[in-house]
């Protein structure tokens, strides 16, 4: 025979009424669902976000005037956009005080049968000459720069045109696509990085006046989208954003820290519904944890007393019922992190906030929300239990038997 | 100096606005080996004082000594120790829990006494159901033994701790004619051989006759009998 102790007891007594405890493990379990399908949907978007500007790794985004969201969008959501500034800005941002170096990058929108012969995507131009965006991403994938008549797919655009079966790398064989009149060879995949530019095709600004030249896309000669700057070791970024603001009138500038703030500005507002409604949960799981505690200590009142004759300490009454607690809890716990986690995985996609900033997150960051709904899971289920179960501490053994 | 011994014990319930004295000045001395009876009409206050001995009922006045020591002055552990060690309860209505096999109900106050019972403590609740002649249901839940077989797994469950003595509660109380003289041969047989000191409390004159000194409670009173043969 096993050793014998209370937490057999303790689990005997759960499995007195099956229905009462998987009723309660089960409000437990959604709660915890509830927390960290919440929890992880706003750890995945800022977690995605930051990752995001990091990869890009620019200290001030200059854009024209009033295309502040537009270039966000593009840049950290998977949103196609178009908007141009004149490429004499380039000069003057040049000359700012503080500015070590910068590129630029041209946005366009595909559409199918129109100008292209993919659905509508985004393309990038960009100048391989000065990039510091997009070079390191060709240098791990494609380990050479872009040629005039090639495009490389980012790593979302290939899987959402299913042009070529590759993860990334650099591609074998001649897949082809045609982009403002213009053909290119695909030259492979980039990896994922993380950033709205996932989803965008790649190709250099050599093939701009092409595009123009062919009349198949909006751009007018001398145009860009956006200027990426990266500031001398030493200068405050915030302060050159200012002094390019203050110096080019036509341009409105990003820094680096201000990126995404539109997004994480939904995103708190979605985080108070999120909040308020685990809150009400939670309160409601306590109460029934309570009210069935309660219950519980009532039916059970007899048989504490006869555990007491037999010389229970109070120790030995309350570790029994908290294991009882604890076991519950656990369960309703383990059960809402494994639904939580599922629902934040298959129905993610549900939410645009997530579709557009292609949220993820890591292992570790993953057992963080787990540990966190098992931690509250549990503690709000013995926080609902504590009241009854120490009832029993005042009452007489001759007293407990009698009366219940 | 006594095994247990209670120094004018009174116990006062308090219903609404009513005072009920259910014992009043109660005194007793119980040595090593003894096996008293008290006998008593119910509500008489036998129950109510068989408690306070045993430590699950605190009285209103007075003291219980246990060799030499009060137990009501120790603290909530120490009194649940007193329980654990000393004292087997046997009580006068099915005290089983339902939720464990009688081997289970038998290392329940080992659990309380040590934190846990191992394959030696089973092995001796076989022992001790073997005895009530119930081996053969150590695996059975109460639900699935009779009221005299749980009754016995009862009484096999008060000498787990080998305790010095045994208080039982009307023990035979809705037992039949012949269960009831097998429990009473037992409990003889418990206080001849293992020197085990038993307190009775009965209505019935003639299972208490079998105890060595006998005493009547009349309405929380007590009064010592008569002394009767072993």
């Amino acid at each position: 025979m096993t050793p014998f102790s209370l937490f057999r007891l303790s689990v005997r007594n759960l499995r007195r009424r099956p229905l009462r405890t998987a009723m309660l493990a089960t409000s437990i379990a959604l709660m915890v669902a509830l927390l960290v399908f919440g929890a992880s949907f706003s750890m995945s978007v800022k977690a995605t976000l930051q990752r995001a500007i990091d990869r890009l790794g620019a200290d001030v985004l200059v854009v024209p005037i009033g295309a502040r969201d537009y270039a966000e969008e593009v840049l950290l959501e998977t949103k196609a956009k178009s908007f141009y500034m004149d490429k004499g800005v380039l000069q003057k941002v040049a000359q700012v005080q503080g500015v070590q170096e910068l590129t630029y990058h041209v946005y366009l929108t595909t559409i199918l049968a129109v100008c292209c012969d993919i659905p509508s995507s985004k393309v990038v131009a960009f100048h391989q000459g000065t990039d510091f965006i997009v070079r390191p991403w060709l240098r791990q994938s494609l380990g050479r720069p872009l040629g005039k008549d090639e495009a490389i797919l980012g790593y979302e655009a290939n899987r959402n045109l299913g042009l070529l079966e590759l993860e990334s790398g650099p591609a074998e064989g001649g897949t082809q696509l045609t982009l403002f009149g213009q053909r290119f060879q695909v030259a492979g995949v980039l990896q994922k990085t993380g950033t709205g530019l996932d989803t965008a095709i790649f190709v250099t600004d050599e093939n701009l006046p092409l595009f123009i030249q062919k009349g198949k896309s909006p751009l007018k000669p001398g145009e860009i989208s956006l200027i990426f700057v990266r500031v001398k070791p030493g200068q405050d970024p915030r302060k050159v954003a200012r002094r390019i603001e203050n110096a080019i009138l036509e341009v409105d500038t990003i820094y680096r820290n201000d990126m995404g703030k539109r997004v994480l500005s939904t995103l708190r507002d979605i985080n108070k519904v999120f909040l308020l409604t685990i809150l009400l949960v939670l309160a409601l799981s306590a109460f029934l944890t309570w009210s069935i505690f309660s219950a519980i200590v009532n039916e059970r009142m007899r048989e504490v007393g006869i555990m007491r004759a037999l010389g229970a300490k109070n120790g030995h009454v309350l570790r029994a019922f908290v294991l009882e607690v604890l076991l519950i809890g656990l369960m309703g716990s383990l059960l809402g992190v494994l639904l939580g986690t599922y629902l934040s995985v298959s129905f993610a996609r549900v939410f645009t906030l997530l579709r557009d900033v292609a949220a993820t997150l890591s292992l570790a960051q993953r057992a963080q929300v787990a540990l966190l709904g098992l931690l509250v899971g549990t503690g709000l289920c013995v926080l609902g239990a504590l009241s009854p179960v120490l009832r029993v501490r005042r009452i007489e053994p001759l007293l407990a038997i009698k009366e219940f | 100096m006594a095994l247990l011994e209670a120094r004018d014990i009174s116990k006062v319930f308090t219903v609404g606005e009513a005072t009920i004295a259910a014992v009043q000045g109660a005194s007793l001395r119980i040595e090593k080996g003894e096996f008293l009876s008290i006998v008593g009409h119910s509500g008489s206050g036998k129950t109510t004082l068989l408690s306070i001995l045993g430590g699950i009922l605190r009285p209103t006045s007075g003291q219980v000594l246990f060799q030499g020591q009060d137990i009501y002055r120790m603290d909530d552990d120490g009194l649940s120790e007193y329980r654990a060690r000393h004292v087997g309860y046997v009580f006068q209505f099915a005290s089983l829990l339902p939720v464990l096999t009688a081997r289970e109900n038998l290392l329940l106050p080992t659990v309380f006494l040590r934190g846990r019972a191992n394959a030696r403590e089973a092995e001796k609740a076989l022992r001790y159901l073997e005895m009530v002649g119930l081996a053969e249901k150590a695996d059975a839940y109460p639900y699935q033994l009779s009221g005299g077989q749980q009754r016995r797994v009862a009484i096999a469950r008060a000498l787990m701790n080998d305790p010095e003595i045994i208080l039982a509660d009307e023990p035979t109380g809705d037992l039949d004619e012949e269960t009831e003289q097998e429990v009473m041969e037992f409990f003889k047989k418990v206080n001849r051989e293992m020197g085990i000191t038993f307190v009775l409390v009965t209505h019935s004159l003639e299972l208490a006759s079998a105890a060595h000194r006998r005493f009547r409670m009349t309405h929380g009173r007590l009064h010592e009998e008569t002394a009767v043969s072993p």
